[in-house]
């Protein structure tokens, strides 16, 4: 591997798995500051943020608690006004833009829907970072586009046109085309929001099948906090543009951190596995 | 193994070029059909008079056809060699009309297309976004004041464009731009290059030039001839060639600011650049043929609404409906009237602004593409 010389000198407290090993980072966020030229004001403060390698990371949180924001500055959307983002140890200014779209495939919240563009061409477009401005497609972009299509399981709708489709299928076909971008780092905007219940499954059984069997570390912004406790293996809770505490779900998600960061009144079962059992929301504070 | 493996991915590749549909090759040669026929058309009738025979018999004269010193002298201005008096009627007077039409159709049709791509707005237009009045006020102030910088043309109506498209875009930003700021902006701009438009007529010497000047803000293929061909012919072919490489570029715009981003793409570079071959196209066109309304906003309606919004296909379909459109429209403007030629100008504008009326009712949504 190129990006074996790491920063040993940093001082951080090592993640460590059940076994006391060592976990690696995939993405870091360290010292973050970030606000939109916009508004005035730091919207999300953040000293220390993990994506661990090879993992599903969940981001969850209330609404405008900062999640999407904090998705933007690790995919270098929005620059921090202070602190850096480092992927594999390596600064994310150090890329190029199409660098990085090699690294980190990303999924933004909106997408603009185009009516009239088929699913395969829209997943050819994932390629866009291993071309060339003039370039034609090749076979390695032929193989990847037929593996995005395949693991998405959109292969009979690969020539529909996108305004043709439901919107479990068109998200489908958008993962596909990040899929199609052949990166070892992934970033979703909620994935699985407006989905019925039958695609949001889709989604997160291909992210899932990504990660398990190429090793993909995946971070995902979940609306569902029953949903993401059940499905990642580290969680990150974000509250009021704070990090509020982020680990394994069965060491995050307490009845605590449901009133606190959700304000919900719930019960959480951690046997058999765990479960969040929504109850009432609780009064404004 | 490796052979089936690459059989395999021949098969794939083949699959990969299905974006040139049966739709696509029919539109182009309905479009190249139309072209030729509007062009005989045009070369059949005018002041000296001679059958429609001898004409065409004149247009494919293999003896000018395939004579090089011929098609030296037409594009580089050198000595014209000995023929015929018909051939000369044809070959010098009328097809050059022809070909400039055909140049402006095209890259006026890519113009608008590319332009409509780079700011995701259905409504746009080198017309509607200012580049054609700030290209023609450059044009016209060259004729009117500072004549003697005649045949750097192009390059100033590029450079009027280019100034009037900045302003544009630079009124309309705040934070990213929407469909209906850049449409206003273009709207106030285009008033104001108007009126310093109409100040310069002010400033002309005698009724010829102004006359020149009126024809030319109409759009007016009038008079065009083999110098205005031997002007426009590199740029356009550099323009054209730009903006069919750069389809697929303007595939990934399409998808969205954010997506492209996350693609790889340097957004603001790649618009601009575009931009700037969609001012040059424009500016080719304005330069030897004046402002022709309407025509950069229709053309890539037309050829979107028949083959689709891929714009691999969308510019070659411009690239053969643009000359076939341009053409026709000339051949209305010179014939319809009997004795009196129109601009082009008024043609198109005539007929271009009732369809997209007609589009405007039709679609249920209007605006981002």
């Amino acid at each position: 591997m190129a990006r074996t010389q790491r920063n040993t000198d940093r001082e951080r407290t090592q993640i460590t798995d059940d076994n006391g090993i060592a976990i690696e980072s995939a993405l870091v966020g360290d010292g973050l500051e970030l606000s939109y030229p916009s508004s005035d004001g730091t919207v999300v403060e953040c000293t220390r943020l993990d994506i661990p390698e090879e993992a599903v990371t969940a981001l969850v949180g209330p609404n405008g608690s900062g999640k999407s924001t904090l998705l933007k500055a690790l995919s270098n959307h929005l620059k921090p006004d202070t602190g850096t983002v480092r992927i594999h140890g390596e600064d994310l200014d150090s890329f190029s833009q199409k660098e990085l779209a090699r690294e980190l495939g990303v999924l933004s919240q909106e997408n603009d829907s185009l009516g009239s563009i088929s699913v395969e061409d829209l997943v050819y477009h994932g390629r866009y970072p291993h071309r060339g401005f003039f370039d034609g497609a090749d076979e390695a972009d032929h193989r990847a586009v037929e593996r995005a299509i395949e693991l998405a399981g959109i292969d009979e709708i690969r020539d529909t046109e996108l305004g043709q489709l439901s919107g479990g299928q068109k998200q489908l076909a958008w993962i596909a085309m990040v899929l199609a971008q052949d990166t070892d780092v992934l970033l979703l905007d909620e994935p699985t929001t407006f989905l019925d219940v039958h695609h949001q499954f889709r989604v997160l059984e291909t992210i899932r099948q990504l990660n398990e069997e190429k090793g993909v570390t995946v971070a995902v912004i979940l609306h569902d906090i029953a949903q993401a406790a059940r499905f990642a293996d580290y969680l990150v809770a974000m509250h009021d543009g704070k990090l509020y505490d982020w680990g394994p779900p069965e060491e995050v998600v307490t009845e605590q951190l449901l009133a606190d960061v959700f304000a919900i009144e719930a019960t959480v079962e951690y046997e058999p596995e765990l479960q969040v059992l929504p109850k009432r929301a609780l009064p404004d504070r | 193994m490796a052979g089936a493996e690459s059989v395999g991915a021949n098969a794939v590749t083949e699959q990969r070029d299905s974006w040139i549909t049966g739709t696509l090759v029919l539109f182009c040669l309905m479009s190249m059909v139309v072209t030729v026929v509007a062009g005989l058309i045009q070369v059949s009738f005018g002041e000296y008079s001679m059958t429609v025979l001898e004409a065409w018999k004149a247009v494919f004269n293999p003896a000018v056809i395939f004579d090089l010193n011929a098609w030296v002298s037409f594009l580089f201005g050198t000595e014209r060699p000995d023929m015929s008096t018909n051939s000369i009627v044809v070959w010098n007077l009328r097809l050059p009309r022809v070909f400039v039409g055909i140049i402006t159709g095209a890259t006026l049709a890519v113009s608008g297309a590319i332009f409509q791509a780079v700011t995701r707005n259905e409504l746009a237009s080198p017309f509607i976004l200012g580049v054609s009045s700030g290209a023609g006020f450059a044009v016209l102030a060259t004729l009117v004041v500072f004549s003697g910088f005649a045949p750097f043309l192009p390059l100033i109506a590029t450079l009027g464009g280019t100034l009037a498209f900045g302003l544009v875009y630079s009124i309309a930003w705040k934070g990213g731009t929407s469909p209906v700021r850049l449409v206003l902006a273009g709207v106030i701009v285009n008033m104001v290059f108007q009126s310093l438009q109409q100040g310069l007529f002010f400033f002309a010497d005698d009724l010829g030039v102004v006359q020149t000047a009126i024809a030319w803000i109409t759009g007016s293929l009038t008079g065009t001839g083999w110098e205005e061909v031997r002007i426009a012919i590199l740029p356009a072919i550099i323009a054209i060639a730009i903006a069919l490489a750069g389809a697929r570029q303007l595939n990934v715009l399409m998808l969205g600011e954010n997506t492209a981003r996350s693609l790889g793409m340097r957004v603001e570079r790649v618009r601009f650049f575009l931009s700037g071959v969609a001012i040059l196209a424009a500016s080719v066109a304005i330069a030897v043929a004046g402002v022709v309304s309407f025509f950069g906003l229709v053309v890539p309606h037309i050829v979107r609404n028949t083959v689709g919004g891929d714009y691999r296909r969308l510019m070659v379909g411009c690239v053969f409906a643009g000359p076939a459109l341009m053409v026709t429209a000339d051949v209305g403007a010179r014939l319809a009237m009997g004795g009196t030629q129109m601009p082009v100008g008024v043609v198109t504008g005539l007929i271009g602004g009732p369809y997209f009326l007609y589009l405007m009712r039709k679609q249920q949504s209007m605006g981002e593409l």
